[in-house]
């Protein structure tokens, strides 16, 4: 091997994220790590199979991209046929739609956390990967494992008690609900609010005591800068469900504030890459090799000026004294942001549950075709969402766009990993741990690149060692 | 006039001459499985899953459409029934491209229900994939061919309950399709009168209005038998 030009280890499929995906280590002669891949190796093709139908079906047809973050997905898209109908929601129906989707919010983030990433946290990355996972976490952690579980319970019951269903709900329609919140209902949600505000602040615990114990890992994991998108209120408050779009640098300037989500075409461009279906989308004025940006809760806490509710003000003023006056650039604070952000779901779920209005029967307007284009957007759990639609003049679709949150990272998440490899891998002595480091960085984004694949650990993970010419010199299994 | 003795399934029954299996099967509470009948307009045999045994013949024959004589000796539950329930049931969802999850139809579909019914867990035949018109032209309603099981109760109810005869067939075999006037769109129909009786009679979501979503459909098939019995009262 000694005499190998170059070689390529590839850690295929990526565990404990949402979908399917492999990466490739670029190792040069000396076996240091000279390039890193994240290839996504499915294909859905949702734009394409969309076209030629009624534009009105598409908040039921898109929520299917996904199992995570469907509300995301219904909520754009009623905003894009919202635009295309001329029409506003009503009032009782906004503000449902708006618990809903604060319901998966909460869901979504405390999958992301109790489940995917804390084993790496409370187990340790050299722990055994068969027992590094939430069964894993529920052996040595019940009590955790189990307030995770609930905690994700309580966003799913959000949509249940609406909608009947837990996932993939019906009923988000254009101009508002197609069911309201019921007074029973409400009085059944609000019951879990003290308790969802106890775990998630467990959460920020452990890993605060993570964050303590391993200071130097967590500043320098994948901190490469970057820019920043997000969307934010009136007052540059984070926001999920509505408001406009705020661009930052890597220096914390703003680049754009304030910009309607129906003008992103004039800041966000898309390259294919031949590598991988996941497009690679760039900050336009920068162009693409200097504008790739993240999204999601690290990007919207660094964008925003403050959060709305008061106990995750608090978390954010220390979270935003990490960057000292400056974006917060480590990959591994995602999961800290993420926690601030559900902490404050749940908040905002209390006032919106104690909110007069949410029970009226005000809930939906209701219009017809008068316009041939529609942008929606809203703030995924992953990040910020696009959809948009050119319809016929009968409404049928004629040109779809889905401009989904882990699409955007996917230039950030390529160097995060190369970041991480080059610190971590050695490939003349290679250890299960180190690659787990890897992965770990794709975690991070909590990346969902199909609906709602749980691998949780279980997966096999090959890694092969391959000479320039693509043969096979060494493999280490994961089992 | 005198009633005809029958039997179905090992029980005895009086019923009057000119009544279909069917409907004296409906009278008795006796489950008949089907697509294609609608009550208020004229049965045609189509959909071939109200299928029955009659002692003595060796075909099976539509409930529907068989006329019932004396001492008729008629079997609604045999296995070899169950299982020609079963394979027209999946060759409905193969023929064209049902997508339950995201149809507008989810949760009021009668094909939905049957599928249900006859407890289809899988479908063994290959789905044809077929491609099909999705039509938008009319300002209110849209014909969906991808979710049409050409059960032809819209053609049926438009031309005899509404007597407009909008809705027609065209082609053959797997071909086959729904059509509006000589095969025009449905907004440029010179016959269509939009009463809307043509979505109420559809067991599927292929004929739904633009202005609701999954969840808000709201299926009345009824309705067509209703307003017969009240022209009668009329006339």
């Amino acid at each position: 091997m000694d005499n190998l030009v170059k070689r390529t280890i590839s850690i295929s499929p990526v565990t404990r994220i949402e979908g399917h995906a492999k990466i490739s280590i670029q190792l040069d002669e000396n076996g240091q790590v000279s390039d890193a891949l994240f290839h996504v190796n499915e294909f859905r093709g949702f734009e394409k199979f969309c076209e030629g139908r009624m534009y009105t079906e598409m908040p039921i047809i898109t929520p299917r991209i996904c199992g995570i973050c469907p509300v995301s997905h219904s909520i754009a898209s009623v905003k894009a046929c919202e635009m295309i109908q001329g029409i506003q929601p009503a009032y009782t129906g906004n503000l449902i739609r708006r618990l809903i989707h604060i319901g998966q919010n909460i869901s979504s983030h405390a999958l992301s956390f109790f489940h995917l990433s804390s084993p790496d946290f409370l187990l340790g990355y050299d722990c055994d990967p068969a027992k590094r996972n939430i069964l894993g976490l529920a052996e040595q952690y019940p009590e955790i494992a189990l307030r995770g579980i609930r905690l994700r319970k309580f966003g799913q019951e959000i949509s249940e008690r609406i909608t009947g269903k837990k996932v993939h709900s019906g009923g988000i329609a254009p101009g508002g609900m197609a069911f309201p919140l019921t007074e029973e209902a409400r009085k059944a949600l609000i019951k879990w609010i003290p308790e969802a505000i106890e775990t998630v602040q467990l959460g920020l615990n452990i890993l605060k005591k993570f964050h303590d114990e391993n200071f130097k890992f967590v500043q320098t994991f994948a901190a490469s800068p970057t820019l920043y998108l997000g969307t934010v209120g009136p007052d540059g408050e984070a926001e999920l469900y509505d408001g406009k779009l705020r661009f930052m640098d890597a220096d914390g300037t703003i680049l754009h504030d304030q910009a309607d989500p129906k003008t992103y075409l004039d800041l966000i461009a898309e390259r294919s890459v031949d590598w991988s279906y996941l497009k690679y989308p760039y900050y336009k004025p920068y162009g693409f090799e200097k504008g790739f940006y993240r999204v999601g809760p690290l990007a919207r806490l660094n964008v925003a000026s403050k959060m709305k509710t008061p106990l995750a003000q608090r978390e954010f003023e220390d979270f935003k004294a990490l960057g000292n006056g400056k974006p917060v650039h480590g990959t591994f604070y995602y999961h800290y942001a993420r926690l601030i952000e559900a902490l404050s779901s749940v908040e905002e779920a209390e006032w919106l549950l104690n909110n007069p209005e949410i029970t009226s029967g005000n809930i939906q307007t209701h219009g017809q075709w008068n316009f041939p284009e529609g942008i929606g957007c809203s703030e995924a759990p992953r990040g910020t969402l696009f959809h948009h639609y050119i319809t016929d003049e009968t409404g049928k679709l004629l040109k779809v766009n889905l401009l989904i949150a882990t699409g955007q990272n996917n230039p950030a998440m390529n160097r995060s990993i190369t970041d991480v490899a080059r610190q971590y891998v050695d490939g003349n002595n290679m250890k299960e741990s180190m690659l787990n480091r890897v992965e770990s960085a794709i975690r991070c984004y909590d990346p969902c690149l199909s609906c709602s694949t749980h691998a949780m650990g279980s997966m096999p993970m090959a890694i092969e060692l391959k000479n320039a010419d693509g043969m096979i010199i060494k493999v280490l299994e994961r089992i | 006039m005198n009633k005809l003795t029958i039997y179905i399934d090992d029980k005895q029954f009086q019923a009057e001459p000119g009544k279909s299996i069917l409907e004296v099967c409906r009278e008795h509470d006796i489950e008949i499985l089907t697509m294609c009948h609608l009550k208020g307009v004229n049965d045609v045999g189509a959909c071939r899953l109200c299928l029955v045994e009659i002692e003595g013949m060796s075909k099976l024959l539509s409930a529907c459409t068989t006329k019932i004589t004396a001492n008729m000796v008629i079997h609604t539950k045999t296995e070899r029934i169950k299982k020609y329930q079963r394979i027209t049931t999946e060759l409905f969802f193969a023929e064209r491209n049902h997508v339950c999850a995201v149809c507008v139809a989810n949760g009021t579909c009668e094909l939905q229900d049957l599928g249900y019914k006859v407890g289809m867990d899988h479908i063994r035949y290959p789905f044809l994939f077929p491609k099909c018109e999705v039509d938008t032209s009319h300002p209110w309603y849209v014909m969906d061919q991808n979710r049409c099981i050409m059960c032809t109760r819209c053609v049926r109810v438009c031309n005899e309950v509404e007597g407009a005869h909008n809705w027609d067939v065209k082609n053959r075999g797997y071909q086959v399709r729904i059509i509006s006037d000589f095969d025009t769109p449905w907004g440029e129909s010179i016959t269509c009168t939009s009463c809307g009786k043509c979505l109420q009679a559809c067991p599927t979501g292929a004929l739904w209005p633009k202005a609701i979503v999954q969840g808000q459909m709201k299926k009345n098939p009824e309705i067509i038998d209703e307003l017969m019995e009240r022209r009668k009262m009329i006339l």
